[in-house]
């Protein structure tokens, strides 16, 4: 049986190489997702009714729920880009999965924020330690200790391999987090879906989660590119300047 | 009517005040990172080679 030592250093072994990308598609996505979010946010602010009980509070809905769903989305393409790097060892794999961590952690953080000043003037609260923002909580810091290992970790094949394998075990908590809320007894809603939601309801969030989604895709692209480039040079640093002989510099 | 929440346009203004803030700062951020990266590989090339 191999071992994932022996797979993960696989990258080492073979002739792959972090590659340049070049390309204007990310700032396409980046533009195009911008836009279709501005245009669920004005449908959802200014276009859709208030909600019966909530009143206006209910329009951070349009945010806070695609928010939810893209840094799901983003873990959900870091658990595979995990397994791809130990499976196959490419470089790339190992680029995108930073970014996809990176990114995820940082619309799960944001989906804390948000549902912590929606709760407020619907619980009363800020905070609650119920199910969902628990294992959400959770959700965030385990994968802050991912990004937090790889800042450690210097030599890029271990720092691949270790958190290829953390990524795949802190993924545990993400279908809990999204589960939490049927199979626990939870101060939060169930999952917005197509049933549970209002007609009028359906076009601002939807608008939104879509340029959400977009918009993920353009930096996630761009993020792995930076981080490919950046593995590019600490595993073939520029060549040092030769050094001058007998006066003359050649 | 009881149980209803009334206003409420101010938290909806700090939550989306802040998704744009972070979400925003993040993308130029990363768009940055991305041009001094390739800037630091290829000086004079083009980005869109």
């Amino acid at each position: 049986m191999t071992g994932i030592s022996e797979v993960s250093f696989a990258a080492a072994e073979t002739e792959d190489q972090p590659r340049i990308r070049r390309g204007p598609l990310p700032y396409i996505l980046l533009a195009v997702g911008t836009l279709v979010i501005l245009t669920g946010a004005w449908i959802g602010l200014f276009v859709a009714p208030a909600e019966t009980f909530q009143g206006n509070t209910q329009r951070i809905m349009y945010i806070h729920v695609p928010t939810a769903w893209a840094a799901m989305l983003a873990l959900m393409f870091a658990f595979v880009s995990s397994f791809a790097y130990l499976f196959n060892g490419k470089w790339a794999w190992d680029a995108r999965l930073e970014a996809s961590i990176e990114i995820g952690t940082l619309l799960a953080l944001l989906l804390c924020i948000q549902g912590s000043i929606w709760a407020k003037p619907t619980w009363g609260v800020w905070w609650d330690w119920d199910p969902r923002l628990t294992t959400s909580a959770v959700m965030v810091f385990a994968f802050a200790g991912i990004l937090a290992l790889r800042k450690f970790v210097e030599e890029p094949g271990r720092r691949a391999t270790w958190s290829a394998v953390a990524t795949i075990v802190a993924f545990i908590d993400v279908p809990v987090v999204y589960f939490s809320v049927n199979w626990w007894n939870s101060l939060h809603q169930t999952q917005s879906t197509v049933g549970n939601i209002a007609p009028a309801f359906r076009v601002p969030l939807y608008t939104s989660a879509i340029g959400f989604v977009i918009l993920l895709t353009g930096l996630i692209m761009l993020r792995a590119r930076t981080s490919e480039i950046r593995l590019s040079e600490e595993i073939a640093p520029p060549l040092e300047p030769v050094a001058s002989v007998g006066g003359i510099r050649s | 009517m009881t149980g209803t929440v009334t206003g409420g346009w101010e938290f909806v203004a700090a939550a989306y005040g802040i998704t744009i803030f972070v979400v925003g700062f993040y993308t130029v951020r990363a768009i940055l990172g991305y041009r001094a990266a390739l800037r630091k590989v290829s000086p004079t090339s083009g980005e869109t080679s």
